[in-house]
């Protein structure tokens, strides 16, 4: 095992290191994705998202059997494992906000604050990106995750604006409302998941000191 | 030659007790498996016995000039003495045990050199304390070190794997080395067997207490006194081998037992004191107390019925 580890020099880690990178990769083409999707009132956009869902989940599969298959020490493949499970979270909620966006259109009074919502979640997943590569490569992370922290504080802002503007939005019947505020609900949660994504990236990055 | 099997029962139970300072840590946080653990520490107690084993043989022979027969009972009471604590999962001293034997041995017959015994007791002292400073400085010096030269989180994960390995290998060197006299310096004393042979037969019985019966203590050190990280649990080995590697070259068998406890201490003070288990700490030192004088007991009881005989 140790002399595989030598001659290889970490190959399984950077194997590991560099999907874990992909599947992030994906979630910003995903949050990207979709918000040219909300933009554009695009629907073929808005079912690519749930594509590049698919695509994060076979990342992640290789990702996680390449841990228990023997890449990184003991200590730190729950909190690598944890990661990739935080980051998946996000594409299971970009995806179940596309699918509602396809059964119930967005209604105008709303829609431009959902497209800032959706610009800071594309924004927050780059910021993830940057900060995990940085702290593969070593590097300070901490104002890269207070940046992810004021983007988070942003859509915050936000989504109490929306809540208040949701009040005035006519809905049909109970279902409707309902897809309504789980859209917005997702929608603004987006940031917050990946927010908990940047402190486990920060804990990583204490254990590996 | 039928003397000699005691120390070989005491070679294997110094095995089966010591290997846990070696790699214990390694093996409990998962970094080294517990089959390459007793492989590598086998291979290389056997080196450090045969390659410096000697050095430690003459403090022990100074101590008491014993008889064949003494020597056989002096290492069957350090033998059982670390067998009961080993069963018990206390990582005790078999140097202690020696010399607690050797002493209980001497008393009886009036004639033990107390004066190398202070050499020996100071020694003793000195183990933990200089095991706990090299850890705290081994832990600060080459925690800094590495923080500035290897950055990206998959060297430094190959660092650690490798560095828990080599310190692993280099802590059973040094033990080897260091507490081969334990097992058979008394023989070369009494005249049964010459120092190379002494080395080559302690270094084999303490190979095969390491590959039949240390897990059970190996868990104890590794898990029960502080939550090591891999880069604490290979600056406490380096430590306690360090130490070891010091006490040899001056002549003098100590604890590794002692050593590893005070470089986890010295290693865990960088962190935060608050980390470390006292109770654990107690139960070792209740062990340090109790190895040396049931070791004289079980040496003086037998030797003192024989001499009425």
């Amino acid at each position: 095992m140790f002399l595989e580890k030598l001659f290889s020099h970490g190959k399984k880690e950077r194997e590991v290191i560099h999907d874990i990178s992909r599947h992030i990769e994906l979630l910003s083409a995903a949050c990207k994705t979709f918000r040219h999707g909300l933009e554009k009132h695009d629907r073929n956009l808005m079912q690519e998202v749930a594509t590049l869902e698919r695509y994060g989940d076979a990342v992640r599969r290789e990702v996680i059997s390449h841990i228990y298959e023997g890449a990184f020490l003991p200590y730190l493949r729950t909190d690598l494992c944890g990661f990739v499970e935080i980051v998946d979270q996000v594409f299971e909620m970009l995806k179940d906000i596309a699918t509602l966006f396809l059964r119930s259109p967005l209604p105008e009074k709303i829609e431009r604050q959902c497209c800032m919502v959706a610009l800071l979640n594309q924004r927050v997943s780059e910021m993830l990106l940057l900060t995990f590569k940085a702290m593969s490569n070593g590097e300070d992370i901490r104002e890269k995750t207070l940046a992810v922290r004021i983007y988070e504080k942003k859509v915050d802002d936000i989504k109490y604006d929306l809540l208040e503007s949701l009040q005035d939005v006519p809905v049909d019947n109970f279902w409707k409302g309902r897809m309504l505020a789980d859209f917005v609900s997702g929608l603004t949660r987006i940031s917050d998941i990946i927010e908990d994504a940047t402190d486990a990236l920060q804990i990583i990055n204490v254990m590996t000191r | 030659m039928w003397t000699i099997s005691s120390g070989l029962f005491l070679g294997w139970s110094l095995g089966a007790n010591d290997s846990a300072n070696v790699f214990g840590t390694g093996v409990a946080t998962g970094i080294v498996k517990y089959r390459t653990a007793i492989v590598l520490t086998s291979i290389f107690v056997m080196l450090g016995a045969l390659l410096e084993g000697a050095k430690c043989i003459d403090t022990l022979t100074d101590l008491y000039r014993l008889i064949p027969l003494e020597a056989f009972i002096c290492a069957l009471a350090a033998a059982l003495t670390m067998t009961g604590l080993t069963f018990l999962a206390v990582p005790a001293s078999t140097s202690q045990a020696v010399v607690g034997a050797i002493i209980g041995a001497g008393v009886l017959s009036g004639s033990a050199h107390f004066s190398s015994l202070y050499k020996i007791v100071a020694c003793w002292v000195f183990t933990p304390v200089s095991a706990l400073v090299l850890g705290y400085l081994c832990h600060r010096g080459l925690g800094f070190i590495v923080e500035h030269t290897i950055r990206n989180i998959t060297h430094r994960n190959l660092f650690n794997s490798l560095g828990i390995l080599a310190a692993g290998c280099y802590g059973a060197y040094c033990l080897g080395s260091n507490n081969v006299a334990n097992v058979t310096g008394m023989y070369v004393g009494a005249g049964l067997v010459s120092p190379l042979a002494a080395a080559f037969i302690g270094g084999a019985s303490i190979s095969l207490g390491v590959l039949t019966y240390s897990k059970k203590v190996m868990m104890t050190v590794g898990k029960g006194i502080v939550p090591l990280d891999p880069f604490s649990a290979l600056t406490a080995v380096l430590a306690q081998a360090g130490t070891l590697h010091l006490f040899t070259q001056i002549g003098v068998p100590v604890s590794s037992s002692q050593a590893i406890v005070g470089a986890v201490v010295g290693v865990g003070l960088v962190a935060d004191a608050q980390t470390i288990s006292m109770r654990m700490l107690l139960r070792i030192c209740i062990g340090w107390l109790a190895t040396p004088t049931a070791a004289g007991f079980l040496a003086f009881v037998p030797l003192w019925i024989i001499s009425f005989l």
